[in-house]
């Protein structure tokens, strides 16, 4: 076990290099016209055709990809990934500063997804094809079939123009305020938690009230993904011969489902939420985007934008660490899970 | 049991009376019902406490449902067991579980019948559990231990899972899971066909042992003559959903009356090149059970059928003493 996360932990340096080889490439075919933009700070640098040019020169970008690439990879390897002008400050630190952010709407959309995704699926599961079962399943095409795009901004419609309930954006400006100025101590910068420990229960509700649209709108595909998996591994299970021989020592049905079905249709649960973990930073880009929150996922949507190239190559790799070491903990526990794999 | 002279006076432990399983076959858009497969049709037999009964017939002739209806892992189209002075076949929550200590199953595939999550001990104490035979955890431990010695497995292995274990070994544990509850009727469902022949008699002899040392009552299912003539005291024969011939070993096999019971019997190879059999070849398959022939369901096939055969349905007679035959031709 060991040596297999030692492995997998020496893999990561060639991953990552792959990565950004990939991704400067991509950027660097926009061509320098377009990725001097990044370098002008004001209209007025721009008057003449002759500064472009010039620009152009001064940071190098006529030079071959090669020699701009390892210029960049040599500066990264220093701990400097370039300026930022979507963050006005260095990339590392924009991503350091966000991160809390994004990672706050993330695990809070997990939870759900993994918990009412799961008990969904093996309620539909145990009462296939009966009222409740198909109620649950109308409930999981909806969800699967409503891109995030389109449901985000169904759930602004509802809950924020019409019921006004849940408003977008991070917190309200008395909140903020408290937040900038004081008193306030950063304890984890996961802004619920931080209002615990200050014992700002309004922040806390204040939060709560900005987390709900977002979240139901990250999480309800994913509720609706992990229940149609549950449910068909249930399914799948239901018919095994060892669930005939658990209903034949006479236990009761509640125990058949939970001890013997359940345990075993949640083994390809749990290869698939591993992706989704991933799915789920992926989806703040565009759930960010449409609340206008804070967060790593509307920094990469408005690099891309203004082709703040410094910044989309630093969010990228960001991303791509996440996901190896997501898929790492998952082939964890995987094993944990199924004693089948942790003995061979 | 107890011989008086010429009539034996033996205890009915199960009464089987007119057992019917009709499994639905949906079709459609609205999955509704288009036809039903008579997987068993009208059968009736006893089984006398201390015995072995065989029950016997071609794949899909119904005798595993038979087995899982009795256990209630399916419930009855119609129809009555009797045990222990209760209708098995209808009863319901509480009452159906605690009837799961006193009849217990052993299942033929060893492979897939057993949880591959638990442990050894832990699919062998979870019967035990359920109908709080134990008073301790140690009472427990002692009764899986001494269960696992009992059909021959090394009580070191209890903290193993089931796929560190060879066919015949995993077999042993259903054995030993089914035996836990101290039933009193175990049904066996064809429980040496998936296993090697030499693994079989193995088994075989493990659980005659166990008949003897527990003095269990067995319901038999197999489609292995040679298996059910070594393992049986009383024998049916099961054709397409029906009962066609009930009788004690010896009988049966000296005596058959049935068309069907005697092509079986002479198919039986005889490890005797030099000797030539007269056999009856059946020709033809199996009709299909959705849509079972008129009359005798073995007219199509039956080397001695006449007219009558074809419209008249023959009853489920005693011929002679303790023999059972459903045959209008029956000699």
């Amino acid at each position: 076990m060991l040596a297999f996360i030692i492995r997998r932990l020496l893999i990561l340096p060639i991953i990552l290099f792959g990565v950004t080889l990939i991704i400067f490439m991509m950027i660097w075919m926009l061509g320098p016209e377009r990725l001097i933009g990044t370098y002008v700070k004001s209209p007025e640098a721009l008057k003449s055709e002759k500064s472009v040019e010039r620009l152009i020169q001064k940071y190098g970008l006529d030079r071959p990809a090669p020699e701009m690439y390892f210029k960049w990879l040599g500066n990264v390897l220093k701990g400097d990934f370039g300026y930022s002008n979507v963050g006005r400050q260095g990339v590392l630190q924009s991503i350091l500063e966000l991160i809390p952010y994004t990672f706050e709407l993330a695990l809070y959309a997990l939870i759900p997804v993994v918990f009412v995704g799961i008990w969904l699926g093996v309620i539909a599961g145990a009462h296939q094809d009966k009222l409740l079962d198909h109620g649950i399943r109308i409930f999981a095409i909806v969800g699967w079939s409503l891109p995030d795009y389109v449901f985000g901004l169904l759930v602004l419609l509802i809950f924020y123009s019409y019921l006004k309930w849940f408003p977008p954006g991070f917190l309200s400006d008395a909140s903020m305020k408290v937040l900038r100025d004081g008193p306030w101590k950063h304890y984890t910068h996961f802004v619920t938690i931080d209002a615990i420990l200050n014992w700002r229960f309004d922040i806390l509700w204040d939060a709560i009230l900005h987390l709900v649209s977002p979240l139901l709108t990250l999480s309800y595909l994913w509720w609706a993904y992990i229940l149609r998996i549950t449910r068909s591994s249930m399914l799948e299970v239901m018919r095994k011969d060892y669930v005939r021989t658990a209903r034949a020592k006479g236990l009761s049905e509640k125990v058949v489902i939970n001890k013997h079905v359940k345990r075993n249709a949640l083994i390809p649960v749990a290869t698939v939420s591993g992706g989704m973990i991933m799915q789920l930073f992926a989806g703040t880009v565009i759930v960010e985007t449409i609340f206008a929150r804070p967060g790593l996922g509307r920094f990469t949507a408005t690099s891309a934008v203004t082709l703040d190239y410094f910044s989309v190559i630093g969010a990228a790799l960001f991303f791509s660490l996440i996901l190896i070491v997501t898929n790492l903990l998952v082939d964890i526990s995987y094993a944990l899970i199924d004693p089948r794999i942790r003995l061979s | 049991m107890v011989e008086t002279g010429k009539t034996t006076v033996r205890e009915e432990v199960l009464t089987v009376k007119n057992l019917v399983k009709y499994f639905p076959i949906r079709g459609g858009v609205f999955k509704t019902i288009v036809g039903w497969v008579q997987a068993v049709d009208d059968i009736s037999f006893h089984v006398y406490r201390g015995e072995t009964f065989g029950l016997v017939g071609e794949s899909g002739c119904g005798k595993t449902t038979v087995a899982m209806t009795l256990m209630r892992l399916y419930n009855p189209t119609s129809g009555s067991a009797y045990f222990g002075g209760k209708d098995i076949l209808n009863i319901h929550g509480n009452e159906l579980r605690n009837l799961k200590k006193d009849i217990q199953m052993i299942f033929q595939d060893p492979y897939s019948s057993l949880n591959p999550r638990m442990r050894v001990k832990n699919i062998i104490a979870e019967g035990i559990k359920t109908h709080r035979l134990a008073t301790s955890k140690q009472d427990l431990l002692d009764k899986v231990a001494e269960m696992m010695e009992k059909v021959g497995l090394s009580v070191d292995h209890m903290y193993r899972f089931p796929h560190e274990f060879s066919g015949g070994q995993r077999q042993r544990i259903g054995i030993a899971r089914a035996l836990a509850v101290e039933p009193q009727l175990i049904l066996c469902d064809e429980p040496v066909s998936a296993l090697d022949v030499s693994i079989q008699a193995q088994v075989v002899n493990l659980l005659k042992d166990l008949q003897n040392h527990f003095g269990l009552t067995y319901v038999f299912v197999a489609h292995d003559l040679a298996v059910i003539k070594h393992i049986s005291d009383r024998i049916g024969v099961m054709y397409l959903g029906k009962m066609v011939e009930m009788t004690d070993k010896r009988n049966l096999f000296n005596h058959p009356m049935h068309p069907y019971t005697r092509a079986l019997i002479s198919a039986i190879p005889i490890p005797n090149p030099e000797l030539k059999k007269n056999r009856t070849i059946l020709v033809g398959d199996v009709p299909s059970p959705i849509n079972p022939p008129s009359g005798c369901r073995f007219h199509t096939r039956c080397p001695i059928a006449q007219a009558i055969c074809k419209e008249q349905e023959p009853l489920f007679e005693e011929k002679s003493m303790g023999h059972f035959v459903a045959c209008h031709y029956a000699k």
